[in-house]
């Protein structure tokens, strides 16, 4: 018996009568003050807003870092929470995004200032995927941008960089303000999160179209939802008041309590999205300023994002250097290998054709497919249009190996939202 | 409205001496030149004024140290009324004890005076000046060309090699240089020589117009660029009519050659169409169109006010806002009912340039209080009589006293406006030391701190060279990295001030470089 068919065995009347639907709470000013006991940066391990619930469901107590913010690895186990993302739907905490927020008179201009691609065309609550280039073509960050209003927009990025974004406002009107720390973010994936959605009360929510958002209120919590992320179409993305974060995180939970919704930590949402072959900050190249030699750090071509660059239009960061780069046609592009082995194997350097042509930065054991699956940058001459790909290898037991492997499309897998109806 | 003729092939922005000179060479090699500024005058802070009717003098800048006669022959100055009053204008250290220190560039230098001061001075002096010369002579080469854009440069350890073009150097030279280059002053003083007057009067050459002190760090280097300046001059040179005859001499020729000269025109915004520079547009409203603009205003106001931060990438607009420019030098003018009498003076003496520095403490000191946005307690001094040499600047008998006070603050605690006449008090106080009936042959003076500096000459910081002179702001790295060959990053504008390679000093090479630097780009297009 699947655990659908054990839910649906089992299906309850969702309870309707929320606990947390009390009155309206009016907002207290020392929330968002900080404690007088406690000096600005004084704190070194620093947790999300959703740290406490989150730590309740953790079995494991296994955390990461992401972004200097402790957050759950695995809650349960790598393959059940794994399992919750492909079949079902897992919640998780990505309240560690740097969100900045951008306003003022001249914000678009701005924005084209800063990104490789205009952003006039974007209506309110669209989102768009967007790439912040330094000088030297390279990027500095990437993230998604959001058109909350006219004039006021908001960039989820994956890394820290408010002086580069207030240095690229000097002769604008804009305010620029880093507020992190005043929103959460939830994370719902998974073939039933819209579902969820709907049992939870956010139907329009529910309906949102793929790199759309809007404004939702479960339990009189404003709650900005987008279809967005990562992980592919079946990602929401939920932006919510720190206080209000813990208490909208139990309500999805009991929302998708007959959907087998789980918490799922870092882990399985990183092989997840290395099935989806999306190249991540951090892991698949270094941030421009992050990074000490020539190969670590990676343009929008690099990344396979030519089409999110617009190079004939005023000046933006980047323009000059990106020229020259597609003048002369060299670069590195995002590839893609199958191969087959033990789970505990560690593809390095990638050779086509026997010429070294890149490594393997990212790989994990695809369970869906049986088989590791390996991404990384490789350099556009080399890779050639056909031949044989060999990857140096280090077996679990610590043996050396060359190893044939197949150059495959990215994605490996898609992760739509396609679900039968239940 | 664009009036068609208002249309030219070059506008050039500020009608200072590298814009006058780059005027010339454009207008020389047949294009139609445009020259706009928003005072009322030509020369920038190349200027001769009144201090009071009948007394006149160079009213900033009062010296030519580096202005090439290359230059003044390709524009014929001589012909539009450029006359040398004096050329190679000697030094000289003032000592309280009366045993001045003259130093010259022709290696006549009264090595006997020095030797009264520290016997073994007067021998190493020869060392010294060989040294300092050979390097001079080496850095020299590379100021009378345009540099490489350091961007372009395979290797990032190649980029200083080329920014200094050291390879021409040979090896031994080339480690005795390195040396050099990030000592103080100070410290260069100090493994050659022990007298005060003649330490101080060196430590003092190393500095001026800098905001830095004898023992900061690369005033060593600040020295021998100076030197270097000066191997494409010729000397310290004092023409008659005080600088503004200078700019005047400039002014005329480059209109001779065709070019058209318009003061009271403040452009107020440089037009950008498509990435590239169009035109400008005065405060009034007038537009001159233009494909080739040339700047001679600083670099950062150029850019980010004239143009705006949204025409340069992030990284360009990063390096311009922090160009350093924090102007350290103040001007007094005097004028005088008669020679002062200094102690121990003969004739010749009152003709030279006279460096007050006892000793580079009091030179560090000075930097110190200037640190402290506070005023020096015992100032150092760089004066000239200039009317020693051009009698028709004063009325007969009657002299004028031009004084360049180095270190002092932009910003003073408590306010210029309080503390002007404590400044003036404190330099007539130091000169006194010197010559004692200074003041009682005072008629009437002139000062002027950074900020009016800033305000009447507009220099940004009131930072005499539009942005400090070290090794960092200098070569390839001048106005700012990627940009050094005079084109900016905006199709069509160019930098031609003292903002740029080589850099300050009225030597007219920026100017005439980024004249060339035009010219030979539109040839090869």
């Amino acid at each position: 018996m699947t655990e659908i068919d054990f839910i649906k065995k089992n299906k309850q009347e969702p309870d309707r009568k929320n606990p947390l639907d009390g009155p309206a709470v009016e907002p207290d000013q020392a929330w968002f003050e900080q404690p007088a006991s406690e000096p600005p940066f004084a704190r070194h391990v620093h947790t999300t807003p959703l740290h406490l619930v989150a730590s309740t469901e953790s079995r494991t107590n296994d955390w990461t870092v992401w972004n200097g913010y402790t957050v759950a690895n695995t809650y349960t186990h790598i393959v059940t929470e794994y399992d919750a993302l492909r079949v079902n739907a897992g919640l998780s905490d990505i309240s560690p995004l740097v969100k900045i927020r951008i306003s003022g008179k001249e914000v678009v201009a701005y924005l084209d200032h800063l990104l490789t691609a205009p952003v006039g065309r974007m209506k309110t609550h669209d989102t768009k995927r967007v790439f912040v280039c330094a000088g030297t073509g390279h990027l500095v960050t990437e993230g998604v941008l959001f058109r909350l209003a006219e004039t006021e927009f908001r960039l989820v990025a994956r890394s820290k960089h408010l002086d580069w974004f207030l240095d690229a406002g000097i002769g604008f009107e804009v305010i620029i303000d880093d507020v992190s720390g005043t929103l959460a973010g939830l994370s719902l994936c998974g073939p039933r999160a819209p579902l969820i959605l709907a049992d939870a009360g956010l139907n329009m929510a529910a309906d949102l179209r793929r790199g759309k958002a809007c404004w939702e209120e479960p339990a009189r919590m404003p709650t900005y939802v987008s279809r967005t992320g990562l992980l592919g179409e079946s990602q929401f993305e939920l932006w919510v008041d720190p206080e209000d974060a813990p208490l909208l995180w139990n309500l999805l939970l009991t929302a998708g309590r007959r959907h087998a919704l789980k918490p799922v930590g870092e882990a399985a949402r990183n092989m997840v999205r290395l099935e989806q072959g999306v190249l991540l900050e951090g892991y698949d190249y270094a941030s421009a300023f992050a990074s000490c030699e020539a190969l670590s750090p990676a343009t929008p071509y690099d990344l396979g994002q030519g089409t999110h660059v617009a190079l004939d239009r005023p000046t933006f960061n980047g323009q000059a250097a990106l020229r020259k780069l597609v003048a002369s046609g060299s670069g590195r592009v995002p590839s893609a290998f199958t191969l087959m082995g033990e789970e505990g194997d560690r593809p390095g350097a990638v050779y086509a054709n026997g010429h070294h042509v890149g490594r393997v930065t990212s790989h994990t054991w695809s369970p869906s497919l049986q088989m590791h699956v390996a991404i990384g940058l490789m350099d556009i001459q080399g890779l050639g249009t056909s031949g044989v790909y060999t990857l140096d290898v280090m077996t679990g037991n610590g043996q050396a190996q060359k190893r044939v492997a197949q150059f495959v499309k990215r994605p490996f897998l898609h992760n739509s939202a396609a679900f039968p109806a239940d | 409205m664009i009036d068609e003729a208002l249309q030219y092939d070059a506008i050039i922005v500020g009608a200072g001496h590298n814009g006058l000179v780059a005027a010339a060479y454009l207008a020389k090699a047949g294009q139609k030149v445009v020259v706009l500024d928003s005072s009322s005058y030509i020369g920038g802070a190349a200027r001769t004024a009144e201090i009071s009717p009948d007394y006149l003098v160079s009213t900033a800048a009062h010296l030519i140290s580096a202005f090439p006669r290359k230059i003044e022959k390709d524009l014929k100055l001589a012909k539009h009324g450029l006359i040398w009053a004096v050329r190679d204008m000697a030094t000289v250290a003032l000592d309280l004890q009366g045993r001045h220190i003259t130093l010259t560039s022709q290696g006549k230098q009264d090595t006997r005076v020095m030797s009264t001061h520290e016997p073994r001075d007067g021998d190493t002096w020869s060392e010294f000046d060989r040294q300092i010369s050979k390097y001079a002579r080496l850095l020299g080469r590379v100021l009378d060309e345009a540099l490489p854009d350091i961007g372009n440069v395979v290797s990032a350890y190649e980029a200083p090699l080329a920014a200094l073009r050291l390879e021409r150097m040979g090896s031994a030279d080339l480690r005795a240089f390195l040396r050099v280059v990030p000592s103080s002053m100070a410290a260069l003083l100090d493994r050659h020589f022990e007298g005060n007057v003649l330490k101080g009067a060196l430590a003092l050459d190393a500095v001026i117009g800098h905001h830095a002190g004898p023992f900061s760090p690369g005033t060593a280097f600040n020295f021998i660029y100076k030197k270097a300046l000066a191997t494409r001059g010729q000397g310290l040179s004092y023409p008659v009519g005080g600088t503004g005859a200078f700019a005047e001499a400039l002014g005329e020729a480059a209109e001779t050659m065709g070019a058209r000269i318009r003061v009271d025109s403040h452009v107020e915004q440089i037009l950008i169409e498509e990435g590239k520079a169009v035109g400008v547009r005065l405060a009034d409203g007038t537009q001159f169109r233009a494909p080739t603009i040339l700047s001679s205003v600083a670099p950062r106001a150029t850019c980010l006010d004239m143009v705006g931060a949204r025409h340069f990438e992030t990284d360009t607009v990063r390096h311009l806002s922090r160009i350093r420019a924090k102007g350290a030098t103040a001007k007094i003018n005097l004028a005088l009912e008669g020679l002062p009498t200094f102690e121990n003076f003969t004739d010749k003496e009152y003709g030279a340039r006279l460096l007050i520095a006892p000793d580079v403490k009091t030179v560090e000191r000075s930097f110190i209080a200037a640190k402290r946005n506070e005023l020096p307690l015992d100032p150092v001094l760089e004066m000239l009589i200039p009317s020693y040499h051009d009698p028709r600047l004063a009325p007969m008998g009657h002299h004028v006293l031009s004084i360049i006070v180095p270190n002092v603050p932009y910003e003073v605690a408590g306010g210029w406006d309080a503390r002007r006449d404590e400044l003036v008090k404190k330099v007539i106080d130091t000169i006194e030391q010197y010559a004692p009936d200074l003041t009682s042959k005072i008629i009437s003076g002139e000062v002027l701190t950074p900020p009016e500096i800033e305000s009447k000459f507009g220099l940004v910081g009131g930072h005499w060279h539009q942005a400090d002179m070290s090794f960092d702001q200098l070569l390839a790295f001048r106005p700012v990295p990627g940009m050094a060959n005079y084109a900016s990053s905006v199709e069509g504008l160019y930098f031609c001030g003292a903002g740029c390679h080589p850099g300050g000093g009225l030597s007219g090479l920026p100017g005439k470089l980024a004249a060339e630097t035009v010219l030979a780009q539109r040839k090869s297009r």
